[in-house]
């Protein structure tokens, strides 16, 4: 119902979009999306604040709060290495549009501004395609693994706009650990970025 | 920086304030901020004259450049999590089966 409801939304603002569909609502909708997140924000913490424990939880994890990213971050890199040779552009490339880990926006003008018009699609399409794809993958993982790796599709989206499904679809202690993970590769994308196009 | 303020902002709130029969409002108000948002992503990409175009000339491309490092994502963080946290993971469960 949720993933159904998810596409519903996204395919009706497609067509609101293409079609210049123009009403009040839609405007406030649209021109309004930093509101919406700090609401989204302000709703997830109320859940953490509601659920017991969370703190002493996190404290238990220590250091194995870096598992998630670390696992997140080698797998992109080494997704975009195996891309970069299937479609033929450099390494150095390849992996900076991978290294964009769902953050399409940044990923997406960063790479246009400084590899080229094209390459810059490529990688805004692609987190795209990370972050809407984030919505559907997770309910699945959270059936077929374990609750940690519904983090992983996220990445960087994972402290924000994927949130609410891991929220929906694990517990408040991987909700937790979900935006400990956004903050940590959201503070990557930048870095990974400049660095593997400094190779280039 | 800002998010994470209100979100430390709800988790106050959330702990001293909101009662426990508002757990399920809370996430009808979370869902449907999430279907705006992504209402919105979709309004904003529908308008880019260039995304369409750019979605069937790019498309596959970056279809691969999504699919191949998310499944190694989450293979990776499968095999570490497995190791590294399941134990805490399998120890809740079983913690919530008890109750």
């Amino acid at each position: 119902m949720m993933v159904l409801l998810t596409i519903l939304s996204l395919l009706l603002g497609l067509a609101c979009g293409f079609y210049d569909v123009q009403n009040s609502v839609i405007t406030l909708i649209s021109g309004n999306t930093d509101l919406i997140l700090y609401l989204l924000m302000f709703s997830v913490g109320i859940s953490i604040g509601m659920h017991k424990g969370i703190v002493q939880k996190m404290k238990e994890y220590h250091i194995r709060i870096f598992i998630i990213p670390i696992g997140i971050i080698a797998g992109s890199l080494l997704g975009g290495v195996l891309c970069s040779l299937l479609v033929h552009i450099p390494v150095a490339q390849g992996t900076a549009i991978a290294s964009g880990m769902g953050w399409y926006s940044l990923a997406g003008s960063t790479i246009g501004n400084i590899a080229g018009a094209q390459l810059g699609s490529v990688a805004f399409l692609s987190n795209l395609m990370r972050e809407i794809f984030s919505f559907f993958i997770i309910p699945f993982l959270a059936l077929k693994c374990n609750n940690y790796t519904c983090i992983a599709p996220a990445g960087a989206t994972s402290e924000d706009t994927t949130l609410p499904m891991i929220l929906k679809y694990t517990n408040e202690e991987t909700v937790v650990l979900s935006v400990l993970n956004g903050i940590i590769c959201s503070f990557f994308v930048p870095i990974l970025i400049s660095f593997c196009l400094g190779f280039a | 920086m800002d998010i994470l303020i209100v979100m430390c902002v709800g988790i106050l709130i959330g702990k001293f304030l909101v009662p426990k029969k508002a757990k399920t409002a809370n996430e009808y108000l979370s869902l449907l901020s999430t279907f705006l948002l992504i209402f919105a992503m979709g309004v904003t990409l529908g308008s880019d004259d260039n995304f369409f175009a750019e979605l069937s000339a790019l498309g596959i491309t970056s279809f691969l450049f999504f699919l191949i490092p998310t499944v190694l994502s989450i293979l990776l963080v499968y095999l570490l999590t497995r190791h590294f946290m399941q134990k805490k993971d399998s120890d809740a469960q079983g913690r919530a089966e008890k109750k």
